[in-house]
């Protein structure tokens, strides 16, 4: 049941869901399958963007094409049909570790609930979201209290605020000096988790990398959303959605 | 009272409902998910002699009214499938059917017999028509003489059920069909996916990474249901509907045009939950036509048949 929705950028919405208290505790980086309207097959996969409770979740939800929009347009109260939580989440920094989260668009959907977890227990971050512009940047949802460990710096692509650049432009500014117990989450469009990944492996740094891809089953059983890795194909719905960014292979990149 | 149960060969299903093949994985990922008590028979993921590493992404798209798909029968192949996948899905409380695909008779041979000596494996369903692993200029399934000999290697290993896996994109299909019969296939699958393909004009090429692949869901309901009704003109082992069918009444259409059985397949990633709804609810059509058996069911549009083939004499 959709208890909530706010409109937070132009075309963006933050759903609050009650799933009922059946819906299994999500952790950071899974997701849910939402079903789409009855003319559309099949299911689109949300991030778990909060947890506020037995059955209750937030999506992020970006207008897109004609599911995304029919979501969009739903009533508050009318009902959703929502499976999940779905996928293998994120691994957490080692103690005394840095985490750098690097979110690009609505990735900050994906890396909302990891930024919330870390400080809920103090733990230092370093939050650096990018956006097109000043409106379309997504930081009132992210925690960016300074006593909590947290630092928050945006990246627009005019300018409009922040770093004028895309957000691993950013990114590559911070990167110095951060010890090897500093690990990167990144999620947001391709280009941007490749580069996050060159960027993190340039400086050691482990890096964790959420993907979206179209995706059928949502539990590793039709092997449609796969991804090359140097492992060979692995499925974003059941092995992923978060993968190592070292392992990945990107397009036009040998398997090595 | 409404009895669901139906054999097909030796394979004894308490309902009509199985669930198709690539659609289900090797069964145990959609375990909790579908309610196996509504499903007749579960057709794993397909299995070759090798392990296959499947096509290159992307490898879906949604289209108007269905999807298409070119996973390219990924798969885990024989020796892992024999030695991990059959176990864990052989603790699941839905029979099983092993799936097997091969480039030759004797491949096709040598895997009906691995798969069928195991008692987890009720029947194997003869893949002969997966659209999305080599684009020969003749295909096996359109060529009756290729499909009678696979069919016949096969069945000459098992006792077991075995069912054929038909094409809808066989000019021919009605000889191919023939030639299934006749080399001893106990039923007909009625039909695989139909070759489709979508281009991306922003990239500016074609939407999937194989180029193009097999289309399923409502768009290929009315082409596989046409074949149902010509194939069962034309042989008289069981038919298995397959394409599209996401409702009760669909299900119907393919009983009525002369289906034994009938397989679900991209229906489940729009709701896993189809299986147990289809089932009730078949039942309560059964309940108020006051029939106890699906086989009430069977052929049931075919009253003018006689007169079809008096029209098919006429030409």
């Amino acid at each position: 049941m959709l208890k909530s929705k706010r409109n937070v950028a132009p075309g963006s919405f933050l759903f609050t869901l009650d799933a009922g208290p059946d819906l299994p505790e999500p952790s950071p980086g899974q997701f849910v399958s939402v079903a789409a309207p009855p003319e559309l097959t099949l299911r689109r996969p949300f991030s778990v963007a909060g947890a506020r409770g037995p059955g209750i979740i937030e999506l992020l939800v970006e207008v897109r094409g004609r599911a995304t929009r029919a979501l969009a347009e739903s009533p508050e109260g009318s009902h959703l049909d929502v499976f999940g939580p779905l996928g293998t989440g994120f691994g957490y920094p080692p103690r005394g570790g840095t985490a750098v989260l690097v979110a690009g668009g609505i990735g900050v959907a994906g890396l909302r609930m990891l930024a919330e977890k870390l400080a809920r227990e103090a733990r230092p971050a370093l939050i650096l979201v990018g956006a097109r512009s000043r409106g379309r940047l997504l930081t009132d949802l992210l925690p960016s209290s300074q006593k909590q460990g947290a630092r928050l710096e945006v990246a627009t692509d005019d300018g409009s605020e922040g770093f004028h650049g895309p957000v691993t432009g950013l990114l590559e500014t911070r990167l110095d000096g951060l010890d090897d117990s500093t690990r990167v989450y990144c999620c947001g469009p391709k280009a941007m988790i490749r580069e996050t990944a060159r960027l993190a492996a340039g400086h050691g740094l482990a890096c964790e990398a959420l993907l979206e891809e179209v995706m059928a089953c949502g539990v590793g059983a039709c092997r449609g959303c796969v991804v090359e890795t140097r492992e060979g194909y692995r499925a974003v719905c059941s092995d992923g959605p978060v993968f190592d960014a070292a392992d990945l292979v990107f397009e036009g990149e040998p398997r090595g | 009272m409404a009895d669901l149960a139906v054999t097909i060969g030796g394979l004894a299903m308490r309902t009509p409902i199985m669930l198709a093949s690539g659609t289900v994985g090797y069964g145990p990922e959609y375990e909790g998910i579908i309610d196996f008590e509504a499903v007749g028979a579960l057709v794993m993921k397909t299995v070759t002699l090798e392990p296959r590493s499947g096509n290159r992404p992307p490898r879906l798209r949604e289209t108007s009214g269905g999807l298409l798909n070119a996973i390219g029968l990924e798969n885990v192949g024989l020796e892992t499938f024999l030695d991990e996948k059959l176990p864990e899905a052989a603790a699941l409380d839905v029979p099983l059917v092993a799936s097997v695909a091969a480039a030759t008779p004797s491949e096709f041979a040598e895997l009906t017999r691995e798969v069928a000596r195991h008692d987890a494996v009720q029947a194997v369903e003869l893949n002969i028509s997966c659209p999305n692993v080599d684009r020969p200029r003749r295909p096996l399934w359109a060529d009756p003489i290729g499909v009678h000999e696979t069919v016949a290697a096969a069945r000459a290993e098992t006792d077991k059920t075995v069912l054929l896996k038909l094409s809808p994109n066989a000019a021919d299909v009605l000889s191919v069909a023939e030639a299934g019969e006749r080399a001893g296939a106990d039923a007909l699958v009625v039909a695989n996916t139909l070759p489709a393909m979508r281009i991306d004009v922003v990239e500016r090429k074609p939407a999937l990474g194989n180029i193009t692949g097999g289309l399923s869901g409502a768009a290929l309901l009315p082409v596989n249901l046409s074949l149902v009704w010509r194939v069962c003109e034309t042989v008289s082992i069981p038919i298995v509907g397959s394409g599209g069918i996401s409702t009760v009444t669909e299900a119907l259409e393919y009983l009525m045009a002369g289906a034994t059985a009938f397989q679900l397949g991209t229906v489940l990633f729009t709701d896993p939950g189809a299986p147990r709804t289809i089932a009730e609810d078949l039942v309560r059509r059964m309940e108020n036509d006051g029939a106890t058996a699906t086989a009430h069911y069977t052929g049931l549009a075919r009253r003018e048949k006689a007169k079809c083939k008096e029209t098919v004499a006429a030409d």
